[in-house]
């Protein structure tokens, strides 16, 4: 390791309390928030970075979306926005999916922080907003203009003085503007907590040298895991339902010395759904499989992730063209972490993870006894087996998202709910077998018609085994009995049942 | 452990009375005593007995009775209670050793307990161990029965089905049983047939019904506390019986209180009507003996902090009052992990635990940096310092090669540490980190401060406060030691030391008032609220307090009442907390709620939702008796006429980065009023207050030590 001014004492100390005021501006966020996915999905990233907009310290609830994230966003509004333009007081906005974080529902907004004249630092929160305009989010939306209001790189405050054109578009597009603004406020006032509580220390601290410090030893850290896998070419291969046909996810993984690339050639061309995935967020979730794979504590900067690279051909689902749809990334994009585990099994016998899949949810709109309701309820599936494990059941992951309590739902929407159940035996059979699927039952009970729109993933494509395990059940969605396509929204009436199954975990091992 | 007395016994009169107090943790039980008028205490501590937990109990009262009767003619005034706290519902629960348990719940329902929320409580970790319930599959029946959101039936209980219901029960084999219906927080006819069908059948059997536990909305949630109920009730019930006659043997006619989690204390029965509500009662203990001295110093905002081996807790309190969570984790999977535990719904002392204490092993990470805990070496290996085997430098290794710990005062001089094992385990760490060990005892107390001062921040940030409008008191025997970086890293300029440190949970059972929380969860826009069935609810959920209170020895007419409710705009995830003196409940009530709603939602988000509906989420009761100020005194002759010092030692000054020396002081023989400057080191038999830094240090009329910080 390179000498440096800092010892390893005095650089956990310094780097520690950058953290904590990142999560005590973080927590100051929370507290504030409108938005349910920020209160109970922790859908939010806080980050400091240097005046270059590399990434020094990020909060600890981040969730694997964000990872890498804002760093490249400040980058982008440094593009526009060059440093020595830039005033004390000014604050940028986007939700720029190539610029942000893979769709438009992610606001990001980032504050230069300065020093003696100079800026020395980025204050940026993205988060997920309440409402963002356009279409109820659906994967059968067709590109980003039925998704919402786009917002490109622009000042919404510049020089102390908020951008009151700004604010009012933003407001006359989102269907809920006291939540939406009022969360763009609290972004705001998270970065000027970041401020306030970093200036008494910038006498002390030099932010730069830090940052520089920790990144090298995060790289350090993660180019030691990466080293330890054998060099080689590994390759994994999976399906997504799909719409008219199945989307293929073909992965290619090399570990040549201490790099690690993760090519996507080969997979599914864009498609006009909200399903496409940019880059960036390619990028994100391929890092936090290999993260949790290899180095499960290095923390989220850049470092970490330096020498991991990803690509896909322009065009493709994994780096689709402008105007494609991504509200519903996260259906294919999730994807990728299981691509990824099979693709390494081989050389990681020991850590790898069968196929499981992805959240699916149902969300119900209408109004009863001449009040507007809107309740979506998330459900999770089997996950995958492992070689000293059987599989989670209805465990979300990659991402994290909670069911809804039944007494909840029913109490935002006219339902009840039949059954919440374990789909015993969906698990793909092994040595050991792969977690249990859900089975969810609900009847309509208001005299109104009520709009339901499900996300179901695996009704046709089953979660793979590993090492002989065998695929666990698809899952299925009924309407009174007869299969429907998730695709579609449907108008529910009185007595309505609907059945949503969700898949069972692939198994790992011959089944004994 | 009885103290040299002075001569001139005491007369006892007969309007002299003692309380006393007695906490069960998991190494110790610590019992005090405090005479009535006068406030003079006595401390006893034994090892806890965990075959029998109340043997250790009885040991400790019988201790301070004859401390007490010492030096009074061997005779001591009549016992007025017993205050009680203990770990027993906290161990069985992490141990899994409670009753078989049954569970009973809606048709279409019995997976719910084991499905859980389906999140995460970890990102990045792909082998997280999941909490098992309580009750498993084999033991769950489902009964044909259906409410809606208000209450009304959709499928009606018949009595066929219970009969069904209690021979599927009679075949478990079970010591308890568990029953949660959808929307009995509303509704709690079903449940109460069920219990009564079960109660009539199987008379031996614990029953428990979700709308007499936790009658609040959230089927898994209030199903993890019912079943968490019952799965401890016959071990407590059991317990309390017992200590109930021990108590009953050593000091008749004295009753016996529990502590709660939520910061108060109840008679033994209700307490085992609902024995989940004793969880925290230890942790609550120690919060109230903060809460008390800082009264006594006339400060209401404050950050109560107790360290001690394996961890550090932290809690905010403001204008007087502990902040209350209603829902709490038990059992966790993964200690410090939100969310790796089992819910349970019951009002706690809000506080936060965090892996550091003085047994908190240092370590070089993935990163090449050092880092402490939170793996601790418990009591055993203990740190190296101990010479029982322990070989990885510690938090206490690090405090006595810094000079803050005395080798030869550790509990009193019973214990005597070795320096140079703890130089040994440093210089392990010193070499791979290429410093010297000084540095590396120096980074482990400053990491270890920081992780406490980082926690602590970003709770206080989740409450909504800023930590320099606080004061930090200090309990635990490590909390002391660490207090003063702390709050200088918080830049929280003054810091109080109780007296007692140790016993500090024992004191605030004595200062705790009697205490009763009721809720009932009913989902209504207020402008529909149906204010006749409220004043109903209300009326009972009061008469059945009031009940409760006087049980626990309150006098019903003293008693401070709070309706507490939980609101939001319809459609929000999150509740505003609205909390209002009693009143009359009725239509007029509206105007008082909404303008509370408001002026609390406007500090939490700065503006209020224009158009939006506001919504009662669940309604609360929180009766208590009237807190007093508690004045306690040393029982024996510990202060002496002039202050004592030890003599001088080198310790580490953090900001002048150099060994020097600094006075010590016994701590007994500091008389209130007395006046220091630091640095300083003042040692008593379980802590030493380390002020390593210049400030003031008074000593207060009830014997606390205030520190006001000079250097930051």
């Amino acid at each position: 390791m390179k000498k440096t001014k800092f010892d390893p004492i005095a650089l956990e100390i310094q780097w520690k309390r950058l953290v904590s005021m990142v999560d005590e501006a973080s927590a100051a966020f929370v507290r504030t928030s409108f938005s349910v996915l920020v209160r109970e999905a922790n859908d939010f990233a806080v980050v400091l970075t240097d005046s270059q907009g590399r990434s020094i310290a990020q909060s600890v609830l981040s969730i694997p979306s964000f990872i890498g994230t804002l760093p490249a966003t400040v980058k982008h509004f440094l593009d526009k926005f060059p440093a020595k333009t830039l005033k004390p007081g000014d604050v940028m906005i986007t939700n720029d999916p190539w610029m942000g974080t893979g769709h438009i529902h992610d606001v990001n907004v980032a504050m230069p922080i300065f020093h003696k004249g100079k800026i020395i630092a980025f204050a940026a929160v993205v988060s997920h907003m309440p409402d963002i305009g356009g279409r109820i989010r659906n994967a059968g939306i067709r590109d980003i203009y039925e998704e919402g209001l786009q917002i490109p790189r622009l000042k919404l405050i510049e020089a102390g003085k908020p951008v009151q054109a700004l604010l009012d578009m933003i407001g006359q597009n989102v269907r809920v503007p006291e939540q939406t603004l009022g969360d763009i406020w609290a972004q705001v006032a998270a970065c000027k907590m970041l401020e306030e509580r970093l200036q008494p220390l910038l006498n002390d601290i030099n932010l730069d040298e830090l940052g520089a410090e920790i990144r090298s030893r995060s790289e350090a850290a993660m180019r030691k895991a990466i080293k330890a896998v054998p060099d080689g070419v590994y390759h994994a291969q999976t399906r997504h339902d799909g719409f008219e046909e199945p989307i293929l996810i073909n992965c290619t993984v090399t570990v040549k010395g201490e790099k690690l690339a993760i090519d996507y050639t080969g997979s599914s061309l864009q498609v006009p759904r909200a399903v496409n995935v940019v880059p960036i967020y390619t990028f994100a979730y391929s890092a936090f499989a290999v993260k949790a794979l290899l180095c499960p504590d290095v923390p989220n900067n850049e470092g970490s992730f330096m020498p991991i690279s990803t690509s896909a051909p322009l065009g493709s689902i994994f780096n689709p063209r402008y105007p494609a749809a991504s509200g519903g990334r996260g259906m294919i994009g999730h994807m990728m972490v299981p691509a990824i585990m099979m693709a390494l099994a081989d050389v990681l016998p020991e850590r790898a993870i069968a196929e499981g899949s992805s959240n699916s949810s149902i969300t119900v709109t209408g109004e009863h006894r001449g009040r507007p309701y809107a309740a979506v309820n998330f459900m999770n599936a089997g996950q995958g087996a492992t070689k000293h494990r059987e599989g989670f059941t209805m465990l979300s992951f990659p991402s994290n998202l909670s069911n809804t309590p039944i007494e909840v739902f029913e109490q935002m929407a006219p339902v009840r709910v039949i059954e919440r159940a374990i789909r015993r035996s969906s698990g793909g059979e092994g040595r050991h077998r792969g977690g249990n699927g859900l089975r969810f039952e609900v009847e309509m009970v208001a005299d109104t018609p009520m709009m339901a729109s499900m996300i179901m993933t695996r009704f046709r494509t089953a979660p793979q085994g590993i090492f002989g395990g065998r695929p666990g059940k698809v899952g299925a969605l009924r309407l009174n009995g007869k299969s429907i396509d998730p695709a579609e929204h449907w108008v529910l009436k009185k007595g309505d049942r609907v059945v949503m199954e969700t898949a069972g975990g692939g198994g790992y091992g011959e089944p004994v | 452990m009885a103290k040299k007395m002075k001569k001139n016994p005491i007369k006892s009169s007969k309007y002299e009375s003692i309380r006393i107090a007695v906490d069960i943790g998991g190494t110790f039980t610590d019992g005090l005593a405090v005479l009535a008028p006068g406030g003079r205490i006595w401390v006893a501590k034994t090892l806890t007995t965990p075959r029998d937990p109340g043997e250790a109990v009885s040991t400790v009262i019988v201790d301070l009775l004859k401390q007490v009767a010492a030096g009074r003619g061997g005779a001591h005034p009549a016992v007025a209670e017993v205050v009680h706290g203990t770990t027993l519902v906290t161990n069985t629960l992490i141990e899994r050793k409670g009753a078989k348990t049954g569970l009973v719940v809606t048709k279409g329902t019995r997976d719910v307990l084991g499905i859980g929320r389906e999140i995460r409580y970890e990102l990045y970790d792909l082998n997280l161990v999941i909490p098992k319930p309580l009750v498993p599959d084999a033991l769950r029946i489902e009964v044909d029965e259906r409410l809606d959101v208000e209450g009304g039936v959709v499928t009606a209980l018949t009595d066929a089905e219970i009969g069904r219901l209690i021979d599927g029960i009679g075949k478990l084999g079970v010591q308890a049983v568990a029953v949660c219906l959808l929307h009995a927080y509303v509704n709690d006819t079903h449940e109460k047939k069920i219990a009564a069908a079960i109660r009539q059948r199987f008379p031996g059997l614990s029953v428990s019904i979700s709308s007499g536990i936790a009658r609040e909305i959230r089927e898994y949630e209030r199903m993890s506390t019912t079943a968490a109920n019952a799965y401890v009730q016959p071990q407590v019930t059991e317990y309390l019986e017992r200590l109930d006659g021990r108590v009953h043997g050593l000091a008749p006619g004295a009753p016996l209180r529990i502590m709660v989690s939520s910061g108060g204390f109840t008679s033994s029965k209700a307490a085992a009507e609902t024995p989940i509500l004793l969880l925290e009662s230890g942790p609550a203990g120690g919060v109230l003996s903060a809460v008390n001295t800082a009264r006594n110093a006339g400060i209401d905002q404050i950050l109560a902090f107790d360290m001690g081996g394996t961890t550090a807790k932290a809690c905010v309190v403001v204008g007087g009052e502990p902040l209350i969570a209603h829902s709490f984790e038990c059992a966790r999977v993964s200690r410090f992990a939100r969310g790796s535990g089992l819910p349970i719904l019951m009002p706690s002392i809000d506080l936060i635990e965090i892996g550091a204490g003085g047994g908190s092993i240092a370590h070089v990470n993935d990163l090449g940096l050092l880092n402490v805990g939170p793996e601790s070496a418990g009591a055993d290996p203990g740190p190296a310092c101990y010479g029982q085997g322990g070989t990885g430098a510690t938090v206490t290794d690090a405090d006595l090669v810094l000079g803050y710990l005395n080798a030869d005062n550790f509990l009193g001089g019973e214990m005597k540490l070795r320096k140079d094992l703890a130089v040994a385990a440093l210089q392990k760490l010193a070499t791979r980190l290429k410093l010297a060990p000084t540095d590396v005892a120096w980074g482990i107390c400053n990491i270890v401060n920081e992780n406490m001062a980082s926690a602590a921040r970003i709770h206080i940030a989740e409450k909504g406060h800023d930590p320099r409008e606080f004061a930090m008191v200090a309990t635990g025997g490590a909390g002391p030691l660490h207090v003063m970086e702390v709050a200088r890293k918080l830049q929280i300029p003054r810091v109080l030391a109780t007296i007692a440190a140790g016993a500090g949970s024992c004191l605030g059972l004595l200062a705790a008032p009697a205490r009763v929380d009721r809720a009932w969860s009913n989902p209504t826009l207020v402008k529909d609220i149906d204010w006749t069935k409220v004043a109903s609810v209300y009326a009972d959920l009061r008469a059945d307090a009031e009940n409760e209170l006087e049980s626990a020895g309150a006098s019903t007419t003293s008693l401070q009442w709070w309706i507490g409710v939980e609101m939001r705009y319809a459609g929000q995830g999150h509740n505003v907390s609205v909390s209002l003196p009693w009143r009359k409940i009725g239509t007029a009530m509206s105007a008082a709620l909404l303008k509370e709603f408001e002026r609390n939602y406007r500090k939490l988000y700065g503006h209020l939702v224009p158009n939006a509906a506001p919504q009662v989420v669940t309604w609360r009761l929180t009766g208590r008796s009237v807190v007093k100020s508690h004045q306690f005194t040393w029982g024996d002759a510990r202060v002496s006429a002039q202050a004592v010092m030890r003599g001088k030692r080198d310790i580490w000054l953090p900001l002048k980065r150099k060994y020097a020396p600094v006075a010590v002081y016994d701590r007994y023989s500091l008389k209130p009023g007395t006046r220091i400057s630091g640095p300083v080191i003042l040692e008593e038999r379980e802590s030493t207050l380390v002020v390593p830094v210049a400030a003031d240090v008074r000593v207060l009329p009830d014997y606390t030590v205030s520190i006001t910080i000079k250097e930051f």
